[in-house]
């Protein structure tokens, strides 16, 4: 046996063709002499028996069952050592685990030692709560913009990737995680109310936190995507913040969205936390306006997620919603 | 252990391995772009296992001639009188250039992880980019890789980017299994069950006859239980016999 029985491996296939040394190497050594052990020969029938205990009215499983053991009786495998595998009966050799679990029916599987998770596409929104949101509904069109966005991600069907959604918040003298990184599926929103100034330098050390926190996000996960609502100028220290968001490992690798609310946003502010010249700042002077923002940003998301790779950045363009008037 | 011990040990090193495209290229109707290559020669025993960039329009072959590359630089390198570490992975890249020709080497971008039973009884691991090379020494899992510190699912060094390897040389007879794979199998083993995934491979997979645990092992693969998984999956494994440990 050589590359043979890896015929199918495209490897294997193109040595074979290329009758190389490789195949000359193997040909002229002599094969190794295999003392034919008792663990080799029962392998299989290990596995038949694992495959019958998972679903006894398997056919195929049944007749190959069958067959092996025929085929070990045969050979002369001791009646004590077979018959401890086909009825679960104490096996003649010391237990170990496994042969417990053969025992019981119960054979370790694949599915044991793997995530038993989609990968994670963290969606991380930095809102501004400032006192000034209160104005003209600009929170309340807020809250219900995230509410749907959080939504049609949690009945996304088509998904490859499992929607993750947290909240960083920047008002009332400080920002903080409103909404914890979690599946859109397990999220209940909360509101938020509207009042004091405009930490977002605060809201930028957190976001930084959270994307480098590999419990957080995972290495398996997708690139996240930011994105920031604001309707005022900064009231904190913000550039050295965003130079540290713009200049670390894995917040620096999220595709970002912003939009700014009213005339009172600093738009040059909030293209240098796009930092892509190709990218452009959105703006809002009606409610209405920041529900197309999130319903463009949840489009441009799920567009990633039923790609064939999620870590390319799709670009929708927005003028794709009916109503779309930024 | 004496060195014709050591060259029975190495004698008896059996490998196996198998590569399944996973459901993204299959829906687009492309090729596997993991690949996997398994050989004994003079030298000992070689596995490597190679994932081109799935961004990259020749990654395919990139990663074939990954594999061949490895295999080129490991017969140079014993034919020269088996150097360190260093000095095999050294020869890999320039090789791979080589192979690679008369394509551009940023389209052919591919990741190289490689386990080599020498015939001296030592064992080298060596891996650049994603995945996982992970080695079972006196019961003990140990992986021989650079943590994904900065980036994301899919984000890799690789063959033609100038990256770094991890490499470890294991002294004779401490290892009784080395397992490499792809970042579509790495990615979704739960951290804390590593130890019995390789358990499982060695006690489950490797005991069955060649051509059942080429086929049970694909259907392991093709069967992949995490939800919506889209990548290739390789494995493939470097395994000494039960009892030819120490």
């Amino acid at each position: 046996m050589g590359w043979a029985k890896y015929h199918e491996d495209n490897i294997s296939r193109y040595w074979r063709d290329a009758k190389t040394k490789v195949r000359m190497e193997r040909m002229t050594e002599a094969p190794p002499f295999k003392k034919p052990s008792s663990n080799n020969d029962l392998g299989k029938i290990r596995l038949l028996r694992r495959r019958l205990a998972e679903n006894p009215s398997d056919l195929q499983a049944q007749q190959a069952f069958h067959a092996e053991k025929a085929r070990l009786e045969k050979l002369g495998v001791s009646p004590n050592e077979l018959l401890g595998i086909i009825h679960g009966d104490a096996p003649s050799t010391p237990a170990t685990a496994s042969d417990n679990d053969i025992a019981q029916g119960r054979k370790k599987v694949l599915k044991d030692f793997t995530i038993a998770t989609a990968r994670p596409l963290p969606v991380i929104v930095l809102a501004d709560v400032s006192g000034s949101m209160s104005a003209n509904g600009k929170i309340d069109a807020l809250n219900d913009a995230i509410q749907s966005m959080i939504e049609s991600f949690a009945t996304e069907d088509h998904s490859r990737a499992e929607i993750h959604v947290a909240v960083i918040v920047f008002g009332k003298g400080d920002a903080r995680l409103h909404q914890s990184l979690l599946p859109a599926t397990e999220i209940n929103w909360e509101r938020v109310g509207a009042a004091g100034n405009t930490p977002m330098g605060a809201a930028f050390d957190l976001v930084v936190k959270m994307v480098e926190d590999h419990e957080q996000i995972p290495s398996r996960a997708y690139r996240p995507t930011v994105v920031l609502v604001s309707d005022g100028q900064p009231t904190d220290e913000w550039r050295e913040p965003l130079r540290r968001l713009l200049a670390s490992d894995r917040a620096s690798k999220a595709s970002r969205f912003a939009l700014g609310i009213g005339d009172d946003a600093d738009p040059a502010m909030l293209a240098e936390f796009l930092a892509d010249p190709s990218a452009r700042v959105y703006s809002a002077h009606e409610a209405r306006q920041i529900k197309n923002f999130f319903r463009w940003v949840t489009m441009s998301v799920t567009q990633r997620t039923r790609s064939m790779n999620p870590n390319s950045v799709v670009v929708i363009d927005p003028t794709a919603l009916d109503d779309y008037d930024f | 252990m004496t060195s014709n011990e050591c060259m029975a040990r190495c004698s008896h090193v059996d490998y196996f391995g198998a590569s399944v495209s996973g459901p993204a290229h299959r829906a687009l109707r492309k090729p596997n772009e993991d690949q996997w290559l398994g050989v004994s020669g003079t030298f000992g025993t070689l596995i490597v296992v190679s994932d081109g960039l799935g961004s990259r329009c020749r990654a395919r072959h990139g990663a074939r001639k990954a594999c061949i590359a490895t295999l080129r630089a490991v017969r140079a390198w014993h034919k020269d009188g088996n150097g360190s570490c260093d000095d095999l992975v050294d020869r890999i890249e320039p090789l791979w250039f080589e192979e690679i020709a008369p394509f551009d080497r940023s389209d052919c971008a591919a990741t190289c992880l490689l386990a080599l039973a020498h015939r001296d009884g030592r064992t080298f691991v060596a891996a650049l980019g994603d995945g996982m090379a992970a080695v079972r020494t006196h019961g003990a899992i140990e992986r021989v890789e650079h943590l994904r510190a900065s980036g994301f699912s899919n984000e890799t060094q690789s063959l033609g980017n100038g990256g770094d390897w991890a490499k470890r040389c294991f002294e004779r007879a401490e290892v009784d299994i080395a397992v490499l794979a792809s970042d579509g199998v790495s990615d979704d083993i739960r951290p804390d069950r590593l130890a019995d995934f390789i358990d499982w491979l060695k006690e489950e997979v490797a005991t069955l006859r060649p051509m059942n645990r080429w086929h049970s092992l694909r259907r392991e693969l093709n069967e992949w239980p995490t939800p919506r998984h889209l990548d290739d999956k390789t494995i493939a494994v470097l395994t000494w016999p039960i009892g030819r440990t120490s």
